[in-house]
């Protein structure tokens, strides 16, 4: 077809025609743009997520170590993780490790978002300090932790001078665990204290001064304004909270090894030693499998439970 | 006014007192280590606790910096983490842009597989992960440590619910005057959603930064690893040297303490507005 053709084609074709036309190939041409624009994080989304995950279902049914050839086992790998008590018993102290860390953190952050969202004064310097250990990586938490709870380290120095008994942190299974979940608490509250405080700036003043007239104690104001408007943001620091403590990694790993006699090995911890110490990739795959399926339901049950009626803060 | 003031007081003072002893409290652990850091070894358990050192030892500092390649772990984690951050903006931005902007058959379904593995701890999936990059070739290579850590579903996230909240007509009106696709992401889609892009780098960079189990599979060789990684080697093999071990943590954790004084408000904004971490 000729350029002339075109033009006196255009000229013949009624103007609704002209514009149908048109705005098709548009439409057309958006599509492809919209998916161009989002096709680098699609494949990396399927090559190193999506693939990964469907990998490790795939591979919890076989025996490898990488170097055989995957054999299939059917379920063995979860009938010898759940059979046991080593892997249960991970699961329970990554619960354990959970709460013991979160139903503090969450107290404490809280409390000082609280404080912190009054006039008093040095708001800014309070609430920086409180976040520094945000900032500061696991690793050196747990490294700077593990000299504060050595036999001789600043923990038990400080319960000396007060006349208190002072463990061995480290090395005692009763002990242990604390002196995982100590530290965890104090890298945390400074995270969740933000995550509180914007939740609280979204509460319209003039409900506190409502209730000033009204003769409201602090408590009742806070029992009935504070706590039922801050739901939202309580609801999402626990699920973030539990999603962060079920897979904690880093303090055992450096602090204990997940010992002494593995009270202190959280899931995360017996998935890497199973898969690369002792080279059982498929039961490796199986525990890992079981860690998603804990997770996946925690976070359905709270959509469940709350996503309904959470009106977005 | 005077009687509110009078009758708050008190509790302002409290409150005040309360929250400087437990700042106090908090910081104790920082101070110690940098006052271990200084000691000789032979000071370290010393009761009562000596907190400002008999003499101050600089060379805890300058021996580890001889005997273990830390400016080398340094320099890798300053890379991949820039590096993969840089990957983070781009594609979240990209994708973000697509599915808040446009509309093309299987959109929604994208966005939400991408969404839901925000839901999978990368601990579940880190062995055929590991597979994956070993038989890529990756092992022990910057390929292989910025590459996978270079999509974020929550980046994805934040950058759409950004853009969902642009007007579509600027869009329009910048294609009506003849701007290609690309321009009109680099000229008006990224300038305008600014404040979100950089809470999304500050977050993503401290994410990788800190970064641990991934690079600790990924990069067994001593020149290819990270920080954390290096500090926690030197860790396991000079773990009762403490005042270098103080030492050598001081350093690691001194640049992001830096940047976090700087862009404190920042940060702090930019953990409010995410209200997730990795």
């Amino acid at each position: 077809m000729g350029r002339s053709t075109v033009a006196s084609s255009a000229e013949r074709a009624s103007l609704l025609h002209t514009l149908l036309g048109r705005r098709l190939t548009y439409r057309g041409r958006q599509q492809i743009w919209g998916f161009v624009f989002a096709l680098p994080a699609v494949i990396l989304f399927a090559v190193f997520a999506i693939y990964p995950i469907l990998q490790t279902f795939y591979l919890s049914f076989f025996d490898y170590n990488m170097v055989n050839t995957p054999e299939f086992v059917g379920l063995a790998n979860y009938q010898t993780i759940l059979g046991g008590s080593v892997f249960r018993d991970s699961i329970s102290f990554t619960f354990f490790y959970t709460i013991g860390t979160y139903v503090p953190t969450l107290i404490i952050a809280l409390l000082l978002a609280l404080v912190l969202n009054t006039k008093v004064r040095l708001r800014g310097f309070w609430r920086m300090m409180n976040f520094i250990p945000v900032v500061i990586s696991w690793v050196v938490v747990s490294v700077v932790w593990k000299l504060i709870f050595h036999r001789n380290g600043l923990f038990n120095a400080g319960l000396d001078s007060m006349g208190i008994f002072t463990p061995d942190w480290l090395l005692s299974t009763a002990y242990a665990p604390y002196a995982i979940i100590i530290p965890s608490i104090w890298k945390e509250i400074g995270f969740y204290m933000v995550i509180f405080l914007a939740g609280l700036q979204n509460i319209p003043g003039v409900y506190y001064e409502a209730s000033k007239i009204d003769g409201a104690s602090i408590w009742q104001s806070f029992r009935f304004i504070t706590l039922p408007l801050l739901r939202p943001t309580i609801t999402l620091a626990i699920v973030v909270a539990l999603i962060n403590g079920l897979k904690i990694f880093i303090p055992p790993f450096v602090m204990t090894q997940g010992g002494p006699a593995g009270s202190t090995r959280v899931m995360s911890l017996i998935i890497y030693q199973t898969a690369f110490a002792n080279g059982r990739l498929g039961r490796a795959s199986a525990m890992a499998v079981i860690l998603f399926l804990v997770i996946l339901l925690f976070t359905v049950l709270q959509n469940r439970l709350y996503g309904t009626r959470r009106d977005d803060a | 006014m005077k009687k509110f003031l009078a009758s708050q007081s008190p509790l302002q003072w409290a409150l005040l007192v309360g929250i400087a002893i437990q700042t106090a409290i908090m910081m104790i652990p920082l101070v110690y280590m940098l006052s271990t850091s200084f000691k000789a070894q032979t000071e370290v358990f010393m009761l009562p606790i000596r907190w400002i050192p008999n003499e101050l030892l600089f060379e805890n500092y300058t021996i580890p910096l001889q005997e273990k390649p830390f400016l080398r772990w340094f320099f890798n984690s300053t890379f991949v983490a820039t590096a993969s951050t840089a990957l983070v903006v781009v594609t979240s931005a990209l994708a973000g842009y697509s599915f808040a902007k446009f509309k093309y058959p299987g959109r929604d379904v994208l966005f939400w597989i991408i969404l839901a593995t925000l839901m999978i701890p990368l601990e579940a999936m880190i062995v055929p992960l590991f597979i994956l990059v070993r038989d890529l070739g990756w092992l022990n290579t910057y390929a292989g440590l910025i590459i996978p850590a270079g999509g974020s579903a929550f980046g994805i996230f934040l950058m759409r619910q950004h853009m969902l909240a642009m007007p579509d007509e600027l869009i329009e009106a910048a294609r009506i005057d003849g701007a290609s696709e690309l321009g009109i992401f680099w000229r008006i889609v990224l300038p305008m959603n600014q404040a979100a892009i950089s809470a999304l780098a500050i977050f993503s960079f401290m994410w990788n930064w800190n970064s641990f189990l991934y690079p600790l599979l990924v990069a067994n060789r001593d020149e290819m690893r990270t920080l954390p990684i290096g500090l926690a080697s030197f860790e396991s093999a000079y773990s009762t040297n403490y005042p270098q071990l103080m030492a050598v943590s001081v350093l690691a954790i001194l640049p992001v303490l830096l940047g976090f004084f700087v862009l404190q408000n920042k940060f702090i904004e930019s953990m409010a507005l995410t209200g997730v971490k990795g």
